[in-house]
């Protein structure tokens, strides 16, 4: 009963704590710029305001159900992060699922984006795929190191070694190469600056959204507060030591959005090929290196 | 009786009260008003405060902005841009080129009234309106959306024939448009 109970109010949840933060970022980046920002609550009016237009124009079929290929393969990886108080299905699956499943999303998009027949939204997707290329490899690479050194592949497990081990096992501290790797992976997982080559509003138009406005809109908006969450919640679950309670694991969320939207709101935009030199370049030789000390 | 078909449910007014703070603004300036608009979206007025925020795609946006006079052309565009919108929306008249030709109107190549060719909800008079009369315009229009009174994009759908006319005769003959408007307004029930 209370796994059902925490099936159908997690993703409630989750969207709650992203929402907030995607307020707290655009409210964090607005005093940067020494503006008053708008409230922390803004992203709800803005997805309450999408969900509510009264003309919704869809382009077709394919464009429907990619958008719930889309919010569904979200739903699908958060079940299997564990969060503190629900790691149901997280002792039974792997990481190398969660691996899996986190390029469904992607997938739904390019197929909704494709029947919409946008040229800025075609780039956007080529470059959402090739930003892909560009920051899952050192992520896999860091996560393999890391399975490597404590003999599992299980997150949930990874997890329970560094709450045994404390502080000092954390994997940012004991492999602070991998760690570091995998922050700047991360850092274009969650599609921020400088590696927001995907969404790009000045240059081809916010890319894949070119098209989609109203419902469809809002979908995304939720899709992108949910997923913010589970990646963020990934990099906490393998670097930071998990949570083991709710006050615990929003904190360190909060840190670790600090920490990225920071270096979003000071820098520019890479261009595509430069950023994924850039994971290529920095990030990747640093996993190789942290596995390599792992081996050696 | 009268009163009782204007009335609005509970649920539209607190979806009002909740829409309103948040409209995304496509500004279309390709007269002279676009200088007025940096300042207004950056730290001295800052409108996002209010919600409002600017957007790239006509999709995605709630307000179109339009700053100064139009062309026969541009307003050949403005036509395209304003009918990919999704409703409901809210035109914006910026300056007084929009509500009479302003400083054009003995020019040839321009229009005069922007309302004769689509459905306008506010005017902001001047040459050129300042920030803060921008930011006092946004305010005049949550304000209409609040009371429920920010209808004008439906008229479009109801009174598409009189629009449709007026921009055949600047455009001598039809253009083709990528939506159907009448099958639009029976699909949505406007």
């Amino acid at each position: 009963m209370n796994t059902v109970l925490w099936i159908i109010f997690l993703p409630i949840i989750l969207f709650v704590i992203g929402t907030f933060m995607l307020g707290y970022s655009r409210k964090f980046i607005a005093r940067i710029e020494r503006r008053y920002g708008p409230p922390i609550q803004q992203v709800f009016y803005d997805v309450f305001k999408l969900m509510s237009k009264k003309t919704n124009i869809s382009h077709g079929w394919m464009h429907d159900i990619a958008m719930l290929v889309l919010l569904g393969g979200t739903l699908a990886t958060l079940y299997f992060v564990p969060v503190p108080g629900f790691s149901y299905f997280a002792q039974y699956g792997d990481m190398l699922v969660i691996m899996y499943i986190l390029l469904v999303p992607a997938l739904g998009m390019a197929l909704g984006v494709g029947e919409t027949a946008n040229p800025n939204g075609s780039i956007g997707i080529s470059r959402a795929l090739m930003m892909l290329a560009g920051y899952d490899i050192p992520f896999v690479l860091t996560f393999i190191g890391f399975g490597m050194l404590n003999h599992t592949t299980s997150m949930y497990d990874l997890m329970m070694i560094q709450q045994a081990g404390g502080f000092t096992s954390w994997g940012l501290i004991s492999n602070p190469l991998l760690g570091i790797a995998a922050l700047i992976a991360l850092q274009g997982m969650i599609g921020e600056k400088p590696f927001e080559v995907m969404v790009a509003p000045h240059e081809i138009a916010t890319g894949p959204m070119t098209e989609m406005g109203g419902k469809f809109l809002g979908i995304m908006m939720i899709q992108h507060a949910i997923s913010l969450v589970v990646e963020l919640t990934l990099y906490i679950n393998l670097f930071l030591g998990g949570a083991m309670n709710w006050f615990e694991y929003i904190i360190k969320l909060f840190v670790l959005f600090t920490v990225l939207i920071s270096v979003n709101a000071v820098f520019g935009r890479f261009r595509t090929d430069d950023a994924v030199r850039f994971m290529w370049k920095i990030p990747l030789p640093m996993a190789v290196i942290g596995i390599l000390f792992i081996i050696f | 009786m009268e009163e009782k078909l204007t009335q609005r449910s509970v649920w539209e007014k607190i979806s009002a009260k909740l829409t309103k703070r948040s409209l995304w603004m496509l500004h279309y300036c390709t007269g002279c008003g676009a200088v007025e608009l940096p300042p207004t979206m950056t730290a001295r007025f800052d409108m996002e405060r209010f919600g409002i925020n600017p957007m790239v795609t006509p999709r995605q946006a709630d307000i179109l902005l339009i700053t100064g006079y139009l062309s026969i052309k541009t307003l050949k565009r403005v036509v395209l841009t304003y009918e990919q919108m999704q409703g409901p929306k809210y035109v914006v008249g910026f300056g007084s080129c929009t509500i009479n030709g302003g400083m054009y109107w003995n020019s040839y190549a321009t229009m005069k009234s922007l309302d004769r060719y689509i459905p306008v909800e506010t005017y902001i008079a001047g040459c050129m309106p300042r920030p803060e009369a921008i930011i006092a315009s946004f305010n005049d229009l949550i304000a209409k959306i609040d009371r429920g009174e920010a209808n004008s994009w439906k008229e479009y759908y109801n009174n598409y024939d009189f629009y449709k006319e007026n921009q055949n005769k600047v455009f001598e003959g039809p253009i083709e448009t990528y939506n159907d408007i009448k099958a639009d307004a029976a699909l949505f029930k406007i």
